[in-house]
């Protein structure tokens, strides 16, 4: 759960460290649940369900520490590792695709994009969202994480299990995958683009 | 030697694309140095793609953050994880 050392919290720390220093991420873990499940109760679950492991194993988690980071990789590996088994909602991971992307910690930067600054201010929420949403899980953990999330690389290493390296290089794919994905709506709801 | 073409004063074609890019989004996800950042104006007045590619990519983040940010909490969601705890 954690590189920390141990710590022994009494009764009464644990709960000032669980009231301090976790609820306050609460609407931050329901705003990424909901966006890995698409599902309002699935969502609420796997929150409930993160705290609930957050509480039982707090001694692993050392004060003053990121305790933000260190909830969201709980939520992860829950998501993994029990929900995404049992969700309603098929994979819609193209692994061939993602290992495609995957093989190389090279980033190609050549990409380029004639999306708009006005045409992407002009959009709507549920379009951002929905191009958001439609990228396979991987993709869309990256870009939560750093661009609504506001987690740095190292921090995201740490989360997603993964070296830095890679996480840059998946980053600047799923933004090169949401860029396509916002220009083809663009031209589907008549934006001038 | 021929001269690249301006858009006023802007370049028109950027001499290293990749490498203009990578730092521009190490920039934009706070993830550069001093140096690096201190490059981030020269940049942005000489190079039109430079100069595009940052504002979009800004535009994007700014306006994701505004608009996937914010559903709500379920009411119950907090007491019954406060609920599960004290019976623990």
């Amino acid at each position: 759960m954690s590189d920390n050392p141990r710590q022994e919290y009494s009764e009464q720390e644990a709960a000032q460290v669980f009231d301090e220093e976790f609820m306050p991420h609460i609407d931050a873990m329901y705003n990424f649940a909901y966006r890995l499940t698409f599902d309002e109760d699935e969502a609420k679950d796997l929150v409930q369900e993160t705290y609930l492991k957050a509480f039982r194993f707090i001694n692993s988690f050392q004060q003053g520490t990121n305790a933000k980071a260190w909830l969201f990789r709980i939520l992860k590996n829950s998501f993994i590792n029990d929900f995404r088994k049992k969700s309603k909602q098929p994979a819609k991971v193209d692994y061939q695709e993602v290992e495609t992307y995957y093989n190389s910690d090279d980033v190609d930067f050549k990409g380029t994009s004639d999306l708009r600054v006005d045409t992407v201010k002009d959009m709507l929420g549920d379009e951002i969202s929905n191009a958001l949403n439609s990228l396979a899980v991987d993709f869309r953990t990256v870009i939560i994480l750093c661009d609504l999330e506001g987690f740095t690389y190292e921090e995201m290493a740490k989360i997603l299990d993964i070296p830095i390296g890679t996480v840059r290089s998946r980053l600047h794919r799923a933004r090169n995958l949401l860029k396509d994905k916002l220009r083809s709506y663009a031209q589907s709801m008549g934006y001038d683009n | 030697m021929e001269k690249e073409p301006t858009n006023g004063e802007k370049k028109l074609t950027c001499g290293d694309k990749a490498a203009c890019m990578q730092l521009l989004e190490m920039i934009l996800d706070g993830q550069a140095d001093d140096d690096q950042c201190a490059q981030l104006e020269s940049k942005l007045e000489k190079c039109l793609p430079c100069f595009e590619y940052y504002h979009l990519e800004k535009t994007i983040r700014e306006v994701m953050k505004s608009k996937c940010t914010n559903k709500e909490v379920p009411k119950d969601l907090l007491s019954n994880i406060r609920e599960i705890i004290a019976k623990a």
